[in-house]
């Protein structure tokens, strides 16, 4: 069992989350395609509600509308053709927000089965919000659902880092606890401490080498081809303004996934035992863990320690 | 002076994240900020502690894409409070908003959906900006939306639409003369005859951006430079107001020097008028 502290992985700065903006999405409304298009006269609406509701089933319903007796003519554009730029911005608009979320999803099944899936998914989950910052929350799901893609498990999970990473910029980042604090606690008192994780902080368990992907195109542009299933753990999380993606052992996994579901730094410990692991390497990895403990602190793992049966919060 | 007093902010740019690093790090000489609203709401996080620096250095200006203050939908009360709250938060000097409506029934385009210009529209959103403003406690500034399209029911043209919403409601006007530009391509009128009906007196802002020219029509995508006939029709709407300049830009964003570069560019049209 190898229980050094992998090295974490630095966010590269460009997903700084999704940004909104009152322009429409760039190279996504040109001239519109027209064919197919019905030309009958739709009925005119008679108030500024049924027209509001007539002109948002043009734009997201399954039919394009000829908006013939509604819309004018422009001087260059009939009708048809100027619905159509705000028919075709929707959706542009919309596959723009999944693709900055997702662009290694993006990138991994190509800009044809990317957007066929983010169709899917905006045909699933219309936005209902004022922000679009949620709205790409279900993607790992849809990847899931029927008709599911080849691979599914694959590209859901990848979905999963990626929005961890939405969430996590999006969370309030505790400040870091103060070793000079943890060292105020009194020897005897450690096994019953209790770490509470940070809100900035996810905990990802896959069943492929999910991260490993990520980094090969964030850091290199490259799209590995998909690895064969192998268990993984990566935890995400930021320190103040800059995101992390940190890979851990099984090990660590054990005693981090403890201390986060609210055991004690005893029982969590006890964890690497009761796994089964052999002697040696619990040996090393009770060695290790101080050392883990140190840099999930320090990381910004845990937003405060609780000390005590009575859960006494350590004074700040 | 506009009839709300608020400051000639100077030349000031669009915030995008892009260039948060920059401005974090070499604090660059910038007049001002404007911030889209929507951005730094529903977050605690990395976007809402980047902002809080850069207020504490930089005057800056919420601007919205979500109020949909011509929906016919309910206004979000919830939205609007949380407005308020990140005005207070970040001392912004004012908010902004489209003259324009997102959505209905619970779904919202995230787009800037055109309004007939109708007597009915008129009545409807003035009775809107007035009861947001009731909650912000502040005059709504509302911006001249780029349209594609227009509805054979207007019965009055955007501009006389704009003079009447603006005294009725008793709001400022956000006026993007490159929107001025893509509209009356689009539309076919004259971007001046637009300018000559507004009321300058309510205008405490002025936009530019560039724009997307696909032959047929424009569209207002905030890329590039920002071209000469905009910059032209710049200079004679600053000279009525004297209003704070900005540029956005969108999309293929450039290095900060270079998009501050492009702001600064509005100095040779408005000098004069400063």
């Amino acid at each position: 069992m190898s229980d050094r502290l992998p090295e974490p992985r630095l966010e590269p700065s460009q997903p700084w989350a999704a940004e909104r903006a009152s322009a429409m999405p760039l190279g996504l409304s040109g001239v519109p395609a027209l064919a197919g298009l019905g030309l009958a006269p739709a009925a005119r609406p008679r108030s500024l509600s049924q027209l509001q509701a007539w002109m948002m089933d043009a734009l997201t319903g399954p039919h394009a509308s000829s908006g013939l007796g509604i819309v004018v003519d422009g001087p260059q554009l009939p009708a048809a053709g100027r619905l159509q730029i705000y028919r075709h911005a929707y959706t542009a608009r919309l596959l723009e927000c999944l693709r900055d979320d997702y662009p290694v999803l993006a990138a991994t099944l190509g800009d044809s089965r990317f957007e066929e899936l983010g169709r899917r998914y905006i045909g699933l989950h219309p936005s209902d919000s004022f922000s679009l910052n949620a709205w790409g929350r279900h993607l790992a799901s849809a990847c899931a659902a029927p008709p599911s893609l080849e691979h599914a498990v694959f590209y859901a999970e990848l979905a999963v880092l990626e929005w961890a990473l939405v969430e996590v910029t999006h969370a309030q980042a505790a400040a870091p606890l103060d070793p000079p604090e943890l060292q105020r606690i009194p020897s005897e008192a450690w096994s019953e401490i209790r770490l509470i994780a940070s809100d900035a902080l996810r905990l990802l368990s896959f069943q492929y080498p999910v991260n490993a992907h990520y980094q090969a195109y964030r850091s290199e542009g490259i799209v590995l081809p998909l690895p064969a299933a192998t268990p993984s753990t990566t935890a995400v999380y930021r320190r103040e303004l800059t995101l992390w993606r940190m890979d851990l052992t099984p090990a660590m996994t054990r005693v981090l996934s403890a201390l986060l579901a609210g055991e004690t730094l005893g029982q969590a410990l006890a964890r690497i035992e009761l796994d089964g692991a052999d002697a040696a390497a619990v040996a090393e990895a009770e060695r290790s863990v101080m050392v883990w403990f140190q840099a999930w602190v320090t990381s910004g793992f845990f937003a405060r320690v609780e000390v005590g049966r009575g859960a006494e919060s350590l004074p700040r | 002076m506009n009839r709300f007093s608020l400051p000639n902010l100077g030349v000031g740019l669009g915030l995008r994240t892009r260039h948060y690093g920059h401005i974090l790090e070499h604090v660059p000489a910038v007049d001002w900020f404007e911030i889209i609203s929507e951005n730094y709401l529903q977050t605690r996080g990395r976007p809402l502690s980047v902002l809080d620096r850069i207020a504490e250095r930089y005057p800056v200006v919420m601007h919205g894409v979500s109020m949909s203050i011509g929906s016919t939908a309910p206004l979000d009360h919830a939205y609007l409070q949380q407005l308020k709250e990140l005005r207070a938060r970040i001392g912004a000097r004012w908010v902004s908003d489209h003259l324009c409506w997102t959505g209905v029934a619970g779904k919202n385009t995230h787009d800037l959906l055109p309004l007939p210009y109708t007597e009915e529209s008129l009545r409807h959103v003035v009775r809107r900006i007035r009861e947001v403003q009731d909650v912000l406690e502040a005059p709504l500034v509302l911006e001249n939306p780029s349209t594609y399209l227009e509805f054979e029911g207007s019965s009055l043209k955007e501009w006389e639409f704009l003079a009447a919403l603006s005294r009725e409601a008793d709001c400022g006007l956000l006026l993007d003369v490159n929107n001025i530009y893509v509209s009356a391509f689009n539309h076919g009128f004259d971007p001046y005859q637009y300018l000559a009906g507004i009321p300058f007196d309510r205008v405490v802002q002025l936009h530019v951006s560039g724009h997307t020219h696909y032959g047929t029509h424009i569209v207002d995508t905030h890329v590039g430079p920002v071209i000469e006939p905009v910059w032209q029709l710049l200079a004679a709407a600053h000279q009525r107001c004297g209003a704070s300049v900005l540029l956005e830009w969108d999309a293929e964003i450039p290095s900060f020097e270079q998009t501050h570069a492009e702001a600064l560019r509005a100095e040779q049209y408005i000098g004069a008028a400063s």
